[in-house]
Formats: C-alpha cells, sequence, structure tokens
C-alpha cells in the first residue's frame, strides 16, 4: 500500500516537474495544483487542498524566474503527501517542506553542472554532424536528468520520511505546531511583499492601496476582486491611451465654436 | 544554394510550422543551465527548419552553421519566445533564398534585441499578473474545500498561456521584423506594462487583506482588546504593516530569501508563545 501510494506520488512530481520544462510553465507545478491532484489520487481531498491552498499562499511570490528565487514545488508535493499517508495537522507538511526545499536546491546545483555539460555535448554534435544527437540532448537527456533528480528524492523522502515525520510530529508540543501555523502566514506576506517588489514604483503604489482597502472593509472576495482589477486597469488604459482619440471631436466642436464667434464678428 | 530546401520548407503548411513554433517555445526549459541558458532549446525548435532548408549532403556546413547559430545564449519567457521563433524562422527562409545579400548575423542580434523587453512583458504578464490572478481565485475557493478552485486556476492558465503562445508565433512569422518596428513605434511594451502592473497590483493589495489573515489577542484588561480598535480604523492593518515590512527587508537585500523563511517560523513559534500574534 505504501509502495503504491508513493508511486503515485512520483507520477505527479514528474508532471509537476516537466510543467515548466515541456508545458510553458502552465502553473501545474504549483502547491495548489499538485497537492489538490495528491489528495485526490491517495483519497484525502480536503486535506490536498487544505495543504495546497497554504503551500501556495507560502510560495504565491516566489517566482521562480531562470534560476533565482526558491522552488518549494517538490517540498509541498512532499509535504502533503506525507500529511495524507500519516493523518499529520497540516502544518506538519510545511515542516516537511522546508528541509526537502534545502535538500532540493543543493540537488539542483549537482544537476545544472550537469546541465553545462550537455551543452557542450550538443556543441560537439553539430561539429561532427550528428545533428539528431544534438535534438536528442536537448528535448531527451535535459528532461530525463530535471526528471530524475526529482523522482528519486521524492520516492526516498516520502517512502522512509513518513515513519519518521509520524514519529517526529506527535513529540512536538501543540505551542510549537501552532507557532509553525502563524509562521506560514507570516511568509505569505513575504511572497505577497516579492511579488510587490517587482511591480511597484512612486506612481503605481496606489493601486495595491486601492485593492487592499476596498477588500479590507468590504470583505469582498478575491474574485471580485481581480475582475474589478482587470476592468479598473481597462478602464485607465482606455482613459491613458485613447483617450487622445476622443479628444478630436472635442477640438472638432472647439472650432465649430470659433466659427460661430467669426459669424458674430 | 539549394533549390530543393527552399523548396521543402515553402512547401510545408503554415500549420505545421506553427506548432512546431509552439511546442518549441513551451519547450524553452527543458535544459536550461547557466552558461547559455535556453541555448540548446532554442536549437532544437528551430531544427525542424534548418534541416528542411538543409537536405543535401552538400550543405552540411551551412547547416551546422544554422544550428551553432541558435546555439547562442537565449533567455526570455517560453510563452514569448513563439515570437522571437516566428522572426528567427522567417528570417533563416530568407537566408536560404538569398544568402549572398542577407547577413545571417542579424538573425541574431534581432533574437539578442528582443529577449530582454519580451521578458519583461512576459513576466509580468504570466507571473506576476495570469499566475496571481488564478492562484488567488484558486486559494480563496480551495481554502473553503472546494475543488473548483485548482480546477479554476488550471483553467485560467491553459486559456491564457496556450492562445497567447500560438498567437505570438504566428505574428511573428507571418508579420516578422515589420511587427517588431510597430512595436517600438506604438509603445506596445509600455502598454501591456501599465494594464499589467494595475490590474496586478489591485489583486497583490486585495490578497494582503484577505488572502492570509494575522491578528493581535493582546488585550489590557477586559475593557481595551486592541484587536478591536485596529478593525474600527483600518480592518487588516496588521497584514498590511507585515507587507510592508516584508517589502523593506526585500529591498534592503540584506537578509538571504532562505533566511527570512526559517526565520519566519522562528518569528511564529516566538510570537505565538507570547500572545503577541495569531494567524
Amino acid at each position: 500500500m505504501r509502495l503504491v501510494q508513493t508511486l503515485i506520488v512520483v507520477l505527479i512530481s514528474v508532471i509537476m516537474k516537466l510543467d515548466s520544462r515541456m508545458f510553458g510553465r502552465l502553473n501545474f507545478e504549483r502547491p495548489l495544483l499538485t497537492c489538490t491532484l495528491c489528495g485526490l489520487l491517495l483519497g484525502n481531498i480536503q486535506v490536498g487542498l487544505a495543504v495546497g491552498a497554504t503551500m501556495e499562499l507560502a510560495t504565491l511570490g516566489m517566482m521562480s524566474i531562470g534560476a533565482s528565487g526558491i522552488d518549494m514545488n517538490m517540498g509541498s508535493l512532499v509535504g502533503c503527501a506525507i500529511c495524507i499517508m500519516t493523518g499529520a495537522d497540516i502544518e506538519t507538511a510545511l515542516t516537511v517542506a522546508v528541509p526537502m526545499t534545502l535538500l532540493n536546491t543543493l540537488l539542483d546545483t549537482v544537476a545544472s553542472v550537469i546541465r553545462i555539460q550537455f551543452t557542450h555535448m550538443c556543441d560537439d554534435a553539430v561539429d561532427a554532424g550528428d545533428f539528431a544527437k544534438a535534438k536528442r540532448v536537448d528535448i531527451v537527456y535535459g528532461p530525463v536528468l530535471y526528471v530524475l533528480f526529482t523522482i528519486i528524492p521524492v520516492f526516498l523522502s516520502v517512502y522512509f520520511g513518513a515513519d519518521v515525520v509520524q514519529s517526529i510530529a506527535s513529540a512536538v508540543p501543540s505551542w510549537v505546531t501552532s507557532g509553525v501555523s502563524l509562521g506560514a502566514n507570516i511568509i505569505a506576506f513575504y511572497g505577497f511583499a516579492m511579488l510587490l517588489s517587482t511591480m511597484v514604483n512612486r506612481n503605481t503604489v496606489v493601486y495595491f492601496f486601492a485593492g487592499f482597502l476596498l477588500a479590507a472593509y468590504s470583505g469582498l472576495g478575491l474574485t471580485a476582486i481581480a475582475l474589478i482589477g482587470i476592468v479598473l486597469a481597462v478602464i485607465l488604459y482606455s482613459v491613458k491611451y485613447i483617450g487622445n482619440k476622443s479628444a478630436v471631436p472635442a477640438a472638432a466642436s472647439e472650432s465649430f465654436l470659433d466659427e460661430l464667434e467669426d459669424l458674430d464678428n | 544554394m539549394s533549390k530543393k530546401g527552399l523548396e521543402l520548407q515553402n512547401n510545408t503548411p503554415l500549420n505545421k510550422k506553427l506548432k512546431e513554433i509552439f511546442w518549441g517555445a513551451w519547450c524553452m526549459q527543458t535544459n536550461w543551465n547557466y552558461e547559455r541558458q535556453m541555448n540548446t532549446a532554442y536549437m532544437y525548435a528551430m531544427s525542424h527548419t534548418i534541416d528542411r532548408l538543409y537536405p543535401e549532403p552538400d550543405e552540411v556546413d551551412k547547416k551546422k552553421e544554422a544550428y551553432h547559430r541558435h546555439l547562442e545564449f537565449f533567455n526570455i519567457t517560453p510563452q514569448c519566445a513563439a515570437l522571437t521563433l516566428g522572426i528567427s524562422t522567417a528570417m533563416e527562409e530568407e537566408y536560404a533564398a538569398d544568402p549572398e545579400n542577407f547577413d545571417p548575423g542579424v538573425i541574431n542580434s534581432v533574437k539578442v534585441a528582443l529577449m530582454g523587453p519580451l521578458s519583461g512583458i512576459g513576466d509580468s504578464l504570466f507571473q506576476g499578473t495570469i499566475r496571481i490572478i488564478a492562484m488567488s481565485i484558486g486559494i480563496s475557493l480551495a481554502q473553503q474545500g472546494n475543488i473548483l478552485g485548482p480546477i479554476l486556476a488550471a483553467l485560467i492558465s491553459i486559456f491564457t498561456s496556450a492562445p497567447i503562445t500560438w498567437y505570438l508565433g504566428k505574428l511573428g512569422y507571418t508579420r516578422g521584423q515589420e511587427f517588431v518596428r510597430q512595436m517600438s513605434e506604438s509603445n506596445l511594451m509600455e502598454k501591456v506594462m501599465f494594464v499589467c502592473s494595475i490590474a496586478g497590483l489591485f489583486v497583490i493589495g486585495g490578497m494582503s487583506a484577505s488572502l492570509s489573515n494575522l491578528t493581535t489577542p493582546l488585550a489590557f484588561g477586559e475593557s481595551f482588546i486592541l484587536q478591536n480598535v485596529i478593525d474600527g480604523i483600518l480592518p487588516k492593518a496588521i497584514p498590511l504593516g507585515m507587507t510592508w515590512l516584508m517589502y523593506y527587508i526585500i529591498k534592503s537585500g540584506k537578509i538571504k530569501p532562505m533566511a527570512v523563511i526559517v526565520g519566519c517560523f522562528i518569528a511564529g513559534i516566538i510570537l505565538n508563545y507570547f500572545g503577541i500574534l495569531a494567524a
């Protein structure tokens, strides 16, 4: 049973990894989707949704552009799987995710050295006129390397980690667990601030406050906020860029007034 | 000079080329590396066209040159790669048709010139706006235990990414450099950034107020409950303060991300223990 469950998680981790590699980053790597899928397939959809929402919230701002940023996707999935398999609290997912993320960063450093070798293999293959090999290096070796560096740690940590986590989790006092839960909420704000820092400037900070105040005072849900935000953006766009065209009739009417004045004279 | 190669390329249906561009763009990160980033993926995406353009054994040097041309440094938002791939495909065809008068160096300089601005647009559109909107809607529903949340998030992601990638590829291939010229003349980039930053920031503001909550259990006696006072003035003032505190931590650039995350947990345990903050 444990083996079957672990293999299901490994399968999800393959989708997670290939999302950004071969599907142009469709967000299937994000905790909200991987954890939900994990919950669905392991038979506890509610825990999957709860862990997915919590982890997504904590990592929403951590954009993985190029090599920068922290990739907590693998840690989130493993944390979620262990939560479901051991019946531990949702906070457990977070405490599993953090060390997994460190491990992931470490492993990716090793993989990145190999990927540079792949680039040179590609160069050499082209020089030798072996074009099929050059293509194979990119479209087969690359993704396979990424997948291997994901499924091995995922398999080991889910298969053997569940017991370890269970014994630790039962020994941790509740004030620590609720503290970790508070910490997760604080991390979410780190994520929001990260997003903010990439987009905000003196002229645009007012839109942040507009969204904040509307949500804070009205209690509207985020679907409503998102739609209002899009409408607001479109309105301001037309005011700024299309507004010039509507100035034409105004100018025309002015000249019409001029003509009237001329007639008076 | 190969008539056969050009014929082969010209007889390839437009949709087939666009499909190659589409998948080439989505597979942009198959072998991301620190040395030249997305170079091998760009070569792979262009390889279909190059293979068709230089089919004869005596053209193998031309073919090698073309492969090497697309093994240069490249980095872009994957979806936006469709535009440069389209342009590169059209330019490779032009070069193959008229190798005497067409400088192949231009093919790369167009790529290089486009990747900065396109990544700017692409990251703020896909990572900064679409992802944020999709995920914040998804999270708010998932928090209520509604599976529609993740499903909606997935649908929003697919039905923006796929058509945009397809359309950019088509635009790049059919309108090519003319489009690039228009793009810089009409301030397209500025306009996209303008819309994205308003919608994105509006949602980030809403997120700070509603996705995650922080309250304070602090009270002095039974009459003075701090949280009630805060709610009377500006509800969610603590989340707002926390967002900007984090903003200044990021702007100062002194603390590494991993240290901030671990620090958050430690702060969470301490603040929770002394009853200063609660989730």
